[in-house]
């Protein structure tokens, strides 16, 4: 599994693993906000160039995400085939829902 | 937007480093103030210095002749005791040549210096007033040069003397002397003898210190210590004046940036502010039968502009369109997007779209592919006569409607947030309320603080129902009491009250 050293921020890390038939997992934790966006955006690109038919974010490990995150991820879902957020906190779950993105995200019901 | 949970830290303003430019020129004065220490210390230094070699010389000089004058009473004190040698010697040939006893009242007469040939001191012993007496007569032959070297080994070695007839210290009186010149270099003291019915006088000097060479060294030692001690001791408090002047400076400089910085942070909030409020609706529009209020208010890191905005749209006979939206991010790209949504759906509303079209069409303005921006956006049509609020979600928050001192959430199917997906589509939900009710729309900033997004929600209505005041009062004091610090996110609130 490789770590992607999100432009040295300390608040987020990412870590980026592929099982070889098109199945990507992005695991996200500490704090994703406006301010390193950008730099986990940048660190995953490369990846989401490369066509996988499956995106699997894994933001249990996420303390904080603010609506750039959720917008960052609506972006990485319409680049995929098949998107799924996994393991969101309960807050992150609910204002998912709110905002109607449950089915977007494949969010667990 | 943002989403907060318990672990997120509180929220602290930016530092912005600022190099502020302190001029050289303004050090001049300052530099004074440096050396004014130094100096001080260098001067009480020397003079220190000084005092002690003067004493220490003083010393020196005391001692020396002191020692001078004991050696010298030495020396007289010999030239003494040798003297009635002679008078004896005299005495004795005197009675071998006279057979005659040599009386005591017999006396030694100093004859003077005598030349040439040679240089002879010639004495004699008579017996004075008697004519038939006898003179004893003797001669010292005197070296021509009248030098005579102390010899090392003795007593005096080291020490210049100058032997005199009489007691005058005059050349042609010169019996014996030590050195070339005369008179003697340096300190010199002087013992006079009796010798017959003249005298001898001795003068010396001595050549080299006579208590050793550390007491002459001394005040020199002294002298060169201190005055090196000094210069340390200045250049030393030189050193530590200067540390603690740049100290200051440093201090005063990082006050002048950090208040300097104080300043820019304002400004920027300030400007951000400003800005902000620019792209609300300066006034809301009155329409007979119901109220507006509404507040916006920065985030705690409000040196950028946010992306929350309301305002409310007079639709002539359809009513009002109150709308409360919020693009994701901060700064100039989540302003801009903002105004653009907030003009378009003045455009849209007057073209006469339905909310959940206007919602539609400004998905065409928006993609999180391209700007990587979304936006939620609640838009409700009230009609003021019939009290009945249509509301349209574009993934907002919900409402809260107060009716008869009850609030409640009205609960609507969201639609997906502007820019996720183009040609989403929206559904509306129409409710009816009782006279006297209260709508209030709002973002995020304002529930969602350390907890639950739920509990956030229900502090929002309890907060609205806790008492019965006007609507610009309840929206300040919602804004005041759940927009505690420090939010990091911007919040708007947005009120109706039928009047009627």
């Amino acid at each position: 599994m490789d770590q992607l050293d999100a432009a040295a921020d300390p608040l987020v890390t990412v870590d980026v693993a592929t099982d070889g038939v098109g199945t990507t997992i992005v695991t996200i934790a500490g704090e994703l906000d406006i301010g390193n966006i950008d730099a986990v955006d940048t660190a995953v690109a490369p990846l989401l160039l490369t066509r996988p038919e499956r995106l699997i974010v894994d933001v249990g490990g996420l303390r904080f995400a603010d609506s750039s995150a959720i917008a960052l991820w609506v972006r990485w879902a319409a680049s995929v085939d098949e998107f799924e957020l996994r393991n969101p906190q309960p807050l992150l779950r609910k204002v998912i829902k709110m905002m109607g993105l449950a089915e977007k995200m494949e969010l667990d019901p | 937007m943002s989403l907060v949970d318990s672990e997120r830290p509180a929220a602290t303003g930016p530092v912005r480093s600022t190099s502020v430019g302190l001029s050289g020129d303004g050090r001049s004065l300052g530099d004074l103030g440096v050396l004014w220490v130094p100096a001080v210390v260098l001067v009480l230094a020397l003079l220190v210095t000084g005092s002690l070699a003067w004493v220490s010389y003083h010393q020196y000089t005391r001692n020396e002749r002191r020692l001078l004058g004991l050696r010298l009473r030495d020396a007289g004190a010999l030239l003494t005791a040798a003297l009635p040698d002679i008078q004896s010697e005299l005495a004795s040939a005197a009675e071998s040549a006279f057979f005659a006893r040599a009386t005591a009242s017999a006396k030694l007469g100093v004859i003077g210096l005598l030349r040439p040939p040679g240089l002879r001191l010639g004495y004699a012993f008579a017996t004075p007033g008697v004519t038939d007496g006898f003179v004893a007569y003797g001669e010292n032959q005197l070296p021509a040069d009248r030098r005579s070297a102390i010899e090392r080994t003795s007593a005096f070695t080291g020490l210049d003397y100058a032997l005199y007839l009489g007691s005058d210290q005059r050349f042609q009186d010169l019996l014996l002397t030590s050195q070339a010149r005369l008179p003697l270099p340096g300190p010199t003291d002087s013992v006079t003898v009796p010798f017959g019915n003249s005298a001898l006088t001795l003068v010396m000097s001595s050549r080299i210190p006579l208590a050793g060479s550390l007491p002459q060294r001394l005040p020199w030692i002294i002298g060169i210590e201190g005055a090196l001690l000094a210069v340390g001791a200045s250049v030393g408090a030189l050193r530590l004046t200067e540390r603690r002047r740049s100290a200051e400076d440093l201090a005063s400089r990082l006050e002048v940036s950090s208040s300097e910085n104080r300043r820019l942070y304002a400004e920027q909030r300030s400007i951000a502010q400003t800005l902000q409020h620019a792209l609300l609706p300066d006034a809301l529009p009155r329409i007979p039968g119901v109220q507006t209020s509404a507040q916006y208010r920065a985030g705690a890191q409000g040196v950028e502009i946010g992306g929350d905005w309301y305002d409310v749209i007079d639709l002539g006979d359809q009513g009002l369109l109150l709308v409360v939206g919020d693009v994701s991010g901060r700064g100039l790209p989540a302003a801009t997007t903002m105004a653009a949504l907030r003009y378009a759906i003045h455009a849209y509303a007057a073209q006469g779209d339905p909310p959940a079209r206007i919602l539609t069409k400004l998905s065409d303005l928006v993609s999180v592919v391209d700007s990587n921006q979304l936006a939620t956006v609640l838009c409700a049509v009230v009609n003021p006569e019939r009290r009945t609020i249509s509301i349209t979600s574009a993934g907002h928050l919900p409402p809260l409607v107060i009716s008869g001192g009850v609030g409640e959430y009205v609960e609507l199917k969201a639609g997906l947030p502007v820019g996720v997906q183009t040609g989403a589509s929206y559904t509306s939900t129409t409710i009816s309320v009782s006279p006297g009710a209260t709508f209030l729309a709002f973002t995020d900033g304002l529930v969602e603080h350390r907890d639950d997004l739920e509990r956030g929600l229900s502090r929002l209505r309890d907060a609205a129902t806790a008492d019965d005041t006007g609507l610009p009062e309840l929206v300040s004091r919602l804004m005041d009491e759940l927009s505690y610090a420090p939010s990091p996110d911007d919040s708007v609130i947005l009120g109706l009250r039928w009047t009627s």
